[in-house]
């Protein structure tokens, strides 16, 4: 590059500029972030990166804008990448944390930025107002309260899997269906709803023992038995099905009597 | 060798001793302890503790079609090789069924006879005794339930028109282990709705 000259000003060498400006940290942060979250587009999460970085580093950013920035954030990893999803976690705490005065051993993220997460989390996991309004009601936090970190991760954590489960849950319906276009049968829906039941509340133990347990009874060979013991009362035609949202809110109940209500 | 113990009374030993217990100043040299059990047993093991006796005799009572009948089952049998030595003398014992001259079953009462010929030792006994009854066939070690329905069916089960049983419990799998990731993940990390500076208000309970 042609070194230019202005009057007064002392010239920089190449390395000078980027390590003045921190470029190369900039981009290093950038590149490792990419590589992290592998994106299908990986110039438009590039670009998404850089918008985000420049308004954090404005004052005053309004809760709209924190809670979308934390949610872009937590976008980044599947929940079942722990670590990632973690470091995620904590990131997004930190912007919804900002600007909080800190009250004595009260840090933390308002209640009303709270319960708004969870909401847009649910939302962008494809579940209905509906589905994810018994889960909702018992994670979500009252405006006035202010949520730690550990309450934070776990109802984050929480609606991830929740999402994940109702796309199963949808799954398993199809798979239970005998066709696409018409409704499965009542009574082999609750054969099958009941098997996952059953496995679900496998008796307290020690931990592998209760896991051998319950995927004893979730075996090939236990679900086709308790399909078959069904099979005769479906084959009578009764006409009596399942629709498919009904045995997705039977699942979901399944899944939200599980979780802890906050208090 | 069964781990379980037979509760049992112990009484105290109550010595031999030719003449008036009291003003004769000679130590006894023999011992009996009565051990009575709350219900008849079928003797598998007696295990004890030595303290410097040299020589066991055990006498049985046995309930026998109403009657009480004592036997012997063991008789002088050596604990100390050498009376006068430490030799076995705190060494830990177990007299098996196979030991034993007579058939330990119905036992109601169990009758020890210590004997110490010798004049070294001030006291001594036997001590952390337990009486071990046979294992009963039917009652084995507690086996989960679930581990005896892993064999499967033998008949082939008629899956016609029912859903694909690999799917549907892949499916299931996966929902399961969902839902474990979502309980394993939960803290006992609370908001501390009902707290007032640490201790609970009951003005604040809402009725949501």
């Amino acid at each position: 590059m042609a070194e230019k000259r202005r009057a007064g000003v002392a010239i920089m060498s190449d390395e000078q500029l980027l390590s003045q400006a921190g470029v190369s940290a900039l981009l290093r942060g950038a590149l490792l972030r990419l590589l992290e979250c592998r994106p299908e587009d990986p110039v438009g999460f590039l670009a998404e990166h850089f918008a985000h970085l420049s308004s954090e580093a404005e004052d005053g950013a309004s809760e709209r804008q924190s809670v979308s920035r934390a949610l872009w954030h937590l976008s980044l990893a599947h929940h079942s990448h722990r670590s990632a999803f973690n470091n995620n976690v904590r990131v997004a705490y930190e912007l919804l944390t900002q600007g909080v005065p800190r009250r004595l051993g009260a840090g933390g993220v308002r209640g009303r930025l709270y319960s708004e997460m969870l909401r847009c989390l649910c939302s962008e996991g494809g579940l209905s107002g509906s589905t994810a309004a018994p889960l909702l009601r018992r994670i979500q936090s009252h405006d006035y309260e202010s949520v730690p970190f550990e309450l934070f991760r776990q109802g984050v954590l929480t609606c991830a899997v929740f999402a994940d489960y109702i796309r199963k849950s949808q799954c398993l319906y199809a798979a239970v269906a005998s066709a696409p276009d018409r409704p499965a049968e009542r009574t082999l829906c609750q054969a099958v709803l009941s098997t996952l039941r059953e496995a679900l509340e496998t008796a307290d133990g020690a931990d592998v023992a209760r896991y051998l347990e319950a995927s004893a009874k979730i075996s090939p060979a236990k679900v086709a038995q308790a399909m078959a013991e069904v099979q005769p009362r479906a084959q009578r035609h009764d006409g009596l099905t399942m629709d498919a949202q009904e045995f997705e809110d039977a699942a979901a109940a399944l899944f939200i009597a599980r979780v802890r209500t906050v208090s | 060798m069964s781990a379980n113990a037979v509760s049992c009374t112990i009484k105290s030993p109550v010595a031999l001793q030719i003449g008036d217990a009291v003003s004769d100043s000679s130590r006894p040299g023999v011992y009996i302890t009565d051990i009575t059990l709350a219900e008849p047993v079928n003797i598998q093991e007696i295990s004890f503790k030595n303290y410097y006796t040299a020589y066991l005799t055990v006498r049985l009572q046995r309930r026998e079609d109403g009657s009480a009948k004592w036997v012997t089952c063991l008789r002088n049998y050596c604990l100390m090789s050498n009376p006068h030595a430490e030799d076995g003398s705190h060494d830990y014992f177990s007299i098996y069924r196979h030991q034993m001259l007579t058939e330990p079953d119905n036992v109601t009462t169990v009758r020890l006879i210590l004997r110490q010929p010798s004049s070294e030792w001030l006291n001594f006994s036997i001590e952390e005794i337990n009486i071990h009854p046979c294992a009963k066939e039917d009652s084995e070690r507690d086996v989960p339930a679930w581990i005896s329905t892993l064999t499967p069916v033998e008949e082939p089960l008629d899956l016609n028109g029912l859903p694909d049983p690999e799917t549907v419990s892949s499916s299931i799998q996966q929902m399961w282990a969902l839902t474990e990731i979502m309980q394993a993940s939960q803290t006992a990390a609370s908001i501390g709705r009902f707290d007032v500076e640490g201790s609970y208000d009951v003005k604040l309970l809402s009725y949501t």
